[in-house]
């Protein structure tokens, strides 16, 4: 066994093992959607972790929109993106905010790999099957089975192809 | 193509050869819009539906004026069979890329075409609190306004029919064929 | 699912646009074009033939599609903020009416101050092979399509009026679309 360890590589080490020991579950926590007024639209938990209640929800939905305007009203310089990432103890989650000010994050066990892409990934799906259906309501909580379905999917392959499960 | 100068009418044009396409997601988008607008203004499930089989009449009435053109060189068909092979395999790959999944008879004047996901409700979640809405319906108007034209006037409808093993329902267009139909189609021998 | 591949970005619209043509599912344009027929049609009978109302009509369904499309754009070719309104003008005219129907375009007559452009259709999926009858010569056939725009701009912050500046089916030469 190498004496050279990367810190950084340490660090990861660190802190998804101390995770774990904790236990946290590994791969995709949750998946959060907020719409551009700051509104909940979608909420969905893939990993066995403390159920929150749903006005709970919301209100840290609408918490979350404000500390992501307050990030890029404070940035030092202009266009700023707003929060990308968040990192604790026990979990990761990663943000991100659409042009037209919807925002998506997820939550996962610190130092998940590939979460931009799943990310990227569900407002492909978004775009497809809550966009363009006729029953959606714009700027309501999303309820598209097919949306559902294949969000699951994607949140599964993602874990599987991280060797979470 | 371009047109400079006086208008040449649409008549004198040529047809297209059907090889220029535009992206599933501006139908998807569209298509969605005009389930939204009939929504509005239908009062039931059921009015919807037919409002639906409307839009889709306009749409293969010209189509099979198109295709009758293109792919038979005007010849018409004049045996019940013909036209539902017609419609099952022609009219299906030029509208959706693929022929229809299958034609079954049920009775002399009852058949069914099914698809297992009909394009036009590939992004659709149809919420529970509308039943069995099958937005196809705008395909079976389709298949109606076909027959229509083609001469096998016939009630088509679209409805849900679950599949062993398979987690989503195909679709099945329903056809009953009047009464004239079936006495032409003797009356021309089997 | 399977995988769909994401659009490559390219070094400018043109080759984005392309990209994303090349990399989007495609339908038979008849089956949008009649589509579209057929609701145009509709809106005509529910609206009594008043073809103002029609028009109307027409621009506040393209600004509710538009409303959602522009998500579908964003999500496909991974766009980011333009910097100017020429930009925003190539970015709809080179990504956004090349991804979704497939047809080539110019963008140009701009004004002096950069504020106002006219987008050039090599052709219109929306008005193939229609002709209008003489008591519609006033009908905007596809004032959808501004609506469109006009919508999937609102919802990045760009206030535009989009209107068509040629019209062949009411006798200009060829289709254009004027942005301002």
């Amino acid at each position: 066994m190498s004496q050279d360890i990367d810190p950084l590589d340490l660090e990861w080490r660190n802190r998804a093992v101390l995770a774990q020991e904790a236990g946290v579950p590994p791969g995709v926590h949750s998946l959060w959607i907020i719409n551009k007024s700051g509104g909940l639209v979608y909420h969905k938990t893939y990993a066995d972790i403390p159920h929150i209640d749903v006005n709970e929800t919301m209100r840290l939905a609408s918490m979350w929109h404000a500390i992501h305007a307050m990030s890029i009203q404070i940035s030092p310089v202009e266009g700023c993106t707003g929060i990308e990432l968040l990192e604790t103890d026990q979990f990761d989650l990663r943000c991100t905010q659409t042009p037209t000010g919807t925002k998506f994050f997820v939550t996962a066990a610190p130092k998940t790999l590939g979460l931009e892409h799943l990310l990227r990934s569900v407002y492909d799906l978004y775009s497809d099957y809550v966009m363009k259906n006729p029953f959606y309501e714009m700027e309501m909580p999303i309820r598209c089975e097919l949306f559902d379905t294949n969000v699951l999917s994607a949140v599964r392959n993602h874990n599987a192809q991280l060797g979470n499960y | 193509m371009q047109r400079k100068g006086p208008q040449i009418s649409s008549v004198d044009r040529p047809l297209p050869k059907g090889k220029s396409e535009v992206s599933l997601s501006a139908f998807a988008f569209l298509f969605s819009e005009i389930v939204q607008y009939h929504r509005t203004r239908a009062s039931s499930i059921a009015e919807l539906e037919r409002r639906l089989e409307d839009a889709g009449t306009g749409v293969g009435v010209r189509m099979l004026e198109i295709l009758s053109y293109r792919e038979k060189g005007n010849r018409r068909e004049i045996r019940l069979q013909g036209i539902l092979q017609f419609i099952n395999t022609n009219i299906w790959r030029c509208l959706f890329g693929k022929v229809a999944d299958s034609l079954e008879v049920y009775n002399d004047d009852e058949y069914v075409i099914s698809d297992r996901s009909p394009l036009v409700n590939r992004f659709i979640s149809v919420p529970k609190d509308l039943g069995d809405l099958n937005c196809a319906a705008f395909v079976a108007g389709i298949i109606k306004g076909v027959l229509d034209i083609a001469g096998f006037p016939a009630e088509v409808s679209a409805y849900y029919a679950p599949v062993e093993g398979q987690i989503h329902p195909r679709t099945n267009f329903f056809m009953k064929f009047s009464p004239e139909v079936l006495d032409r189609e003797a009356r021309l021998g089997t | 699912m399977a995988q769909r591949p994401t659009a490559p970005r390219g070094r400018n619209p043109e080759q984005t646009g392309q990209a994303a043509w090349m990399a989007t599912e495609k339908v038979n344009a008849e089956l949008f074009t009649l589509t579209y027929g057929a609701i145009v049609r509709q809106v005509l009978h529910d609206y009594e033939d008043c073809v103002e109302d029609v028009n109307k009509k027409l621009d506040s369904m393209g600004f509710d599609i538009g409303c959602r499309l522009v998500e579908d754009f964003l999500a496909k070719t991974s766009t980011t903020r333009c910097g100017d309104f020429k930009e925003t003008a190539e970015v709809v005219a080179k990504v956004g009416l090349r991804l979704f129907l497939g047809i080539g375009t110019r963008v140009g007559e701009w004004n002096p101050e950069g504020t106002e452009c006219v987008i050039t259709l090599d052709t219109n999926p929306l008005a193939d092979f229609v002709e209008l009858p003489e008591k519609y010569r006033d009908l905007s056939f596809s004032q959808m399509l501004c609506g469109v725009i006009r919508g999937a701009l609102e919802m990045v912050s760009v206030r535009v009026t989009c209107e068509w500046a040629r019209d062949a089916l009411r006798g200009g030469d060829g289709y254009a679309i004027r942005l301002l």
